[in-house]
Order: structure tokens, then sequence, then C-alpha cells
């Protein structure tokens, strides 16, 4: 076992030594992560805009509408003119747009049903219902306090000033509004909801993969170089070889996920110390896994291309199968194709620490069926692996 | 009558039908520095990875002091050192590195892998730059650091694979004395070569080897006298004569 420890010893060190191989580990999931970062915007919550065009200039209620929307720290509010917004709308740089007509304060003034148009194209975009339903939200709230405004102005004309009414009115909403009634706490545990959380499992566990089963080719290398024969004129025997090599895989994977998901909670502030102690035991054992099919590939291929381009088609299949880039629908054959491969266990259950505040006891099935296909590969790879062709095992 | 420290008795080995080694029998007394000579394909490399160990014989029995390498392959081991013919290290790491890790394979614990490190690379002079990564070492160097990890389980028997393929005088003369250095003290050495003046010059006994078999054995002296006159002939025309001029693959 220790000879074997220091096989891997020296297997790690010829990687940190490699800058070419810790730039390609490490470098490339970082730009990768970098272009999420770029892409989201490094944000948690939903941010969209709302494109207005404003036909009731200077109506109270409709400034009172806008005040309202700018207000949401969700939205971005952007106000055009009747003809900017339709050839925007024309030419799809734009998806939906609100139209406020001229008469809404004045209908709203009166007491009568006031009206507003959600100009839109096809469906009006992901993002443009997202604000629709925002600005829905506001006008109900407007709507309601006008009413509770118009039914006081009615109970009481004749007692109290109107102003009075207003003023009291709004007084009280005002209050409401500092300090609701019902308030809503978000109580997130481990981290946020985001795309970050929902990409980066799969990110970092394609790259383990294909790091780990690339490194197939530095075996195959080694194994042409005499180094791997030399080897066996010691007094190492090829089991402890064999184990060396497996160690390596291991180890090689796991400094990359520790350096990984440090930087990630650098950049996107995830992670509780507990759920980064899960996710780091999750991505060990994921690593075993992958260090044995890694062991398997090089026992298997006889050049080192064969073995690059193993790797690579393993790496993008489990990639694909594994809902790393989307989310796989449950019940579809996708959802069953993915079972045969190792990163699907790997991401439902870093995402369930990570996203839902699952413990690793939750996740127990996921990490059986990875310490279930490590230790099958390391038996096939261990039953056929051979340093010289005919030589021994 | 003295036991050889090596008897490899009627070796057979065929890979895909082909008989890489076929009915190989020698012997190589202690302290003796044994050549194996022959054509590029003749079955030397495939002798001295069965000998090493590493891949076991079809057919045929190999003694090394005293043990069957086929019922005491880890005993028979720990007399055997290795020095292959391509250069098997790490050239990322420097030579001291090598050494060191390739004496824990050998069993050898920190301290002592690190103090025979220092002695082998003094004796094939490359103390003073130990700590270079081997990368950046020229060819003769690479070759030198590659028979000094051969040396750092402290074989009592040598194989050495063409050790002084591409090299420099200077490197290949400092091979040479660390080979005579490691008689001297009493270490058993097989040396397979092309280069048919170092085989005359280090070897007491020689066999040709062709076609996987050994088609003659004895002496430098005795095989140049079967033709002709031993002062006038060379090694190499004794291997012509029994290997033909034929050119190999």
């Amino acid at each position: 076992m220790f000879k074997s420890l220091l096989v891997a010893w020296k297997d790690v060190r010829l990687f940190l030594l490699d800058k070419g191989d810790l730039a390609f580990s490490l470098l490339l999931p970082v730009i990768t992560f970098v272009l999420m970062y770029g892409a989201f915007g490094g944000q948690n919550r939903f941010h969209g805009t709302a494109y207005i065009v404003n036909e009731d200039n200077n109506g109270y209620y409709s400034i009172m509408l806008i005040d309202r929307l700018k207000a949401n720290e969700s939205l971005n509010v952007v106000e055009l003119s009747t003809g900017e917004a339709n050839r925007k709308l024309q030419k799809s740089d734009i998806l939906m747009v609100l139209f406020i007509p001229d008469d809404f304060s004045e209908k709203l003034s009166d007491g009568e049903t006031a009206s507003l148009t959600f100009k839109q194209r096809g469906n009006g975009g992901q993002e443009g219902q997202i604000v629709a339903s925002y600005i829905r939200a506001a006008v109900s709230s407007i709507s309601q306090e006008l009413q509770i405004q118009h039914g006081l102005q009615k109970t009481f004309s004749g007692q109290i000033p109107l102003e009075r009414i207003t003023t009291v009115v709004q007084k009280y909403i005002e209050r409401n509004r500092n300090h609701p009634v019902v308030e809503i706490e978000e109580n997130v545990l481990g981290s946020q909801p985001d795309p970050v959380n929902q990409f980066l499992p799969g990110i970092v566990t394609m790259y383990i993969l294909f790091a780990i089963t690339i490194n197939a080719r530095t075996i195959v290398e080694e194994r042409k170089k005499g180094t791997l024969e030399r080897l066996l004129t010691t007094r190492l025997t090829p089991g402890q070889l064999f184990s060396g090599k497996f160690l390596a895989g291991i180890s090689r994977g796991f400094i990359q996920t520790i350096i990984l998901f440090l930087l990630a909670w650098a950049a996107f502030h995830i992670f509780t110390p507990v759920s980064f102690l899960e996710i780091t035991l999750i991505c060990l054992v994921f690593a075993a896994a992958a260090s044995s099919l890694g062991i398997l590939i090089a026992t298997v291929v006889r050049s080192e291309d064969a073995a690059t381009w193993t790797a690579v088609f393993i790496t993008m299949a489990m990639t694909m199968l594994g809902g790393t880039f989307f989310t796989i629908s449950p019940g579809s054959l996708m959802e069953t194709l993915s079972k045969i491969s190792l990163n699907t266990y790997a991401n439902i259950a870093i995402k369930s620490v990570l996203i839902d505040g699952k413990t690793v006891s939750d996740v127990w099935k996921e990490i059986v069926v990875l310490v279930g296909a490590s230790v099958i590969l390391l038996v096939i790879g261990r039953a056929l692996f051979r340093v010289l062709p005919g030589g021994k095992r | 009558m003295v036991t050889p420290f090596l008897i490899a008795s009627h070796l057979y080995k065929s890979f895909n039908h082909h008989k890489a080694v076929n009915d190989v029998s020698f012997t190589i007394e202690e302290g003796e520095i044994f050549g194996l000579l022959g054509p590029n394909g003749a079955g030397k490399t495939t002798t001295i990875r069965i000998l090493s160990t590493i891949l076991p014989p079809d057919k045929g029995e190999v003694i090394i002091g005293g043990y069957s390498i086929k019922e005491h392959p880890d005993t028979a081991r720990r007399l055997i050192g290795v020095c292959p013919q391509d250069l098997a290290l790490y050239p990322e790491l420097s030579a001291m590195d090598n050494l060191i890790f390739f004496g824990r394979m050998e069993g050898l614990s920190g301290k002592q892998a690190r103090e025979q490190a220092l002695i082998n690379l003094e004796l094939v002079g490359l103390s003073e730059r130990a700590k270079e990564k081997v990368e950046k070492y020229s060819g003769g160097m690479k070759r030198r650091v590659n028979l000094a990890i051969a040396l750092m389980g402290n074989p009592k028997i040598l194989f050495l694979d063409e050790p002084t393929v591409g090299i420099d005088p200077q490197s290949r003369n400092n091979i040479f004395e660390t080979i005579l250095s490691l008689c001297d003290k009493g270490v058993t050495i097989l040396y397979t070569t092309h280069y048919m003046e170092e085989a005359d010059r280090l070897c007491q006994r020689v066999a040709i080897m062709d076609a996987g078999q050994i088609v003659a054995m004895d002496t430098p002296y005795k095989l140049k006298s079967q033709i002709g006159d031993p002062e006038k002939t060379t090694l190499e025309d004794v291997f012509l004569k029994l290997t033909g001029r034929t050119l190999r693959d």
C-alpha cells in the first residue's frame, strides 16, 4: 500500500509540474466559469427590462405605476415613444411592450375601469412573460388601493373632505408597504438557486471526468516509454502499480475539485462549510469512479491517440447524458439513457446538496451507484491490466 | 565446482506464433561480464525480459542466485537490476528524485534511498547536477542516469540492454568504467550491445543470438579463433559470418 501511495504521489507531482496539463485541468474550467459569470452577470435573481410607452403624459396614476416598477430591483424600466416601440417590435429587438393609454389616469380618477395593453411578438419571450407578471402585480396593487380609496370616499362622502381621505389612505398604504402584515422570508440553505448553481456541478464533473480519463494517455505513454516495465523489475508488484495509478487518478481529480470549488466559492459565494465538505466527499467518490474508468481505458487501448479519443468520446457522451448543460425531463427517454452515465449521479448528488440543501445521507443512492461503478470498473481493469502484452498481471 | 549465478535453460517464448526465443540456454558465473549479441529482432530484449521476471517464458527455467524465478520471483527480483534499452525515467523530475523514487520502489527507506542515490550519482559522474531536471540533460547524461537507477537496489546481477546507444565517447567511457568497477565489486553483468568492440573489450564470454536462438557462445578470443587469426579478426567478422549480411528490421 505504501508503495502504491509513492507511485500516486509521483504522478501527482508530475501533474503539478506539467504546466500544460495543469492549465488544461484548471484554466479551462475557470474560463468556463468566467463565461458563465459574464453570461449571468453574477446575479442571483431575475433581472429584466420593462419597455413602456406612456401615452398618458404627466398622468398621476401612470407616473405612479412607472415609479413602482422602477422601485422593483428586478426591473429596469425603459420608456419608449409609440413609433420607436412599434419599430423595435417589428425588428424583434424587443418582444414585449406595455402601452399605457392617454386616458389611463383620467378614468381611474373618475372611478372608471381603465385598461393597459401588452403588445408582444409571439409569447413575448421568457423574460417578457416574467416582466409582465411584475407589471400585473404592480397594477393589481394600485387597483386595490384605488378601490379602497373610492369605497371610503363613497362611504364618508360629505362627512370627511376628499383630500383628507386620500391623505389617510396613502399614509396607511405607505405604512403597510414599509411594514407589511405578511412578511416573506427567503431561507436558502447552502446557496441560492441561481444559474451558476445549476451549471457548476455539471461543469466541474465534466472537467474532472475529462482530466482523469485523458490521464489514460499518460499511462499508455509510460507503458510505451518503458517506465511501467522498469517499475516491475523493482520490488513493486503489478497490483501495487495498478493501485498506485488508481490512487493517482483520485488524487488528481480531488486536487482539481478542491481548487475549482474554492475558486467557485470565491467568485460566487456559494457553499456553507458543511455543504463544501459534503460536495467534496461526493466529488471524491466520483473521482474514484472516473479514475477506474481511466485505468480501464489505459488497459484496453494500445496507443496514446486511441486513449485520447476514447477519453474525449466518453466525456462528451457522458456530458450530454449527464444533464451538464440542460435539465433532463423526468420520465423522458433521455432520463433513462442518462442512467448509464456516471456524471448523472454525481450531478444529481451535488445539485441536491448545493441547491436543495440536502445532506450526503439524502443522496446515498447516488453515492452507492458511484462506488459500485468504481468497484466494477476496477475489477475489470485489474483483470485486464498488463504492462506488456503477454506479461504478468 | 562453483554453481553459476544465473542459469537459463531451454527458454521458449512466442508471440502470435512467432518464436521470439527458441530454446535458449546459457549460464553466467558470479562476477562475470557476459555479452549477449545479435542483430535486431534476434530475441535479446525478450530474453532479458524473461530473466527480469517481467515476461513469463512459455517453457524453460531460470535460476538466479539459487532461486527459480518461477517459484521465488520476489526473492530472485531482489538480486536483479535492469537498465533497459529505452530511457525509462521521468524527465520532468531531477536525477536525484528519479533515483530516490526507484530506490523507494526497491524497498529502501527515504534516508537509505537518498544515500544510495548520492553514491550512484557520484559513480556515474552526475553529483554536481543531481538536482537538475533530467529533461535538461544531454543524451549521454540521461543514459548515465538510466544506469544509476538500475543500481538503486544494490543488485547482485545487472542486465544492461544496450546502455551506450547514441551517446558521446565521454559518457560511453564513464559507463564502461562504472561497469568495470561494479565487476570488481563482484556484481555479475549481462550486457547486450550492437557495438562489437564494446563486447570484445568488456565481456569475458559472449553469446551470439539470431532468430531466437544462440548460434555461438564462447570467449571473444576463441570465437575469433574459429574463423581466423584472433589477433587480426574482429568480433564483428565473427558476428557477420554467423548471422549473415542480410539487413534486419
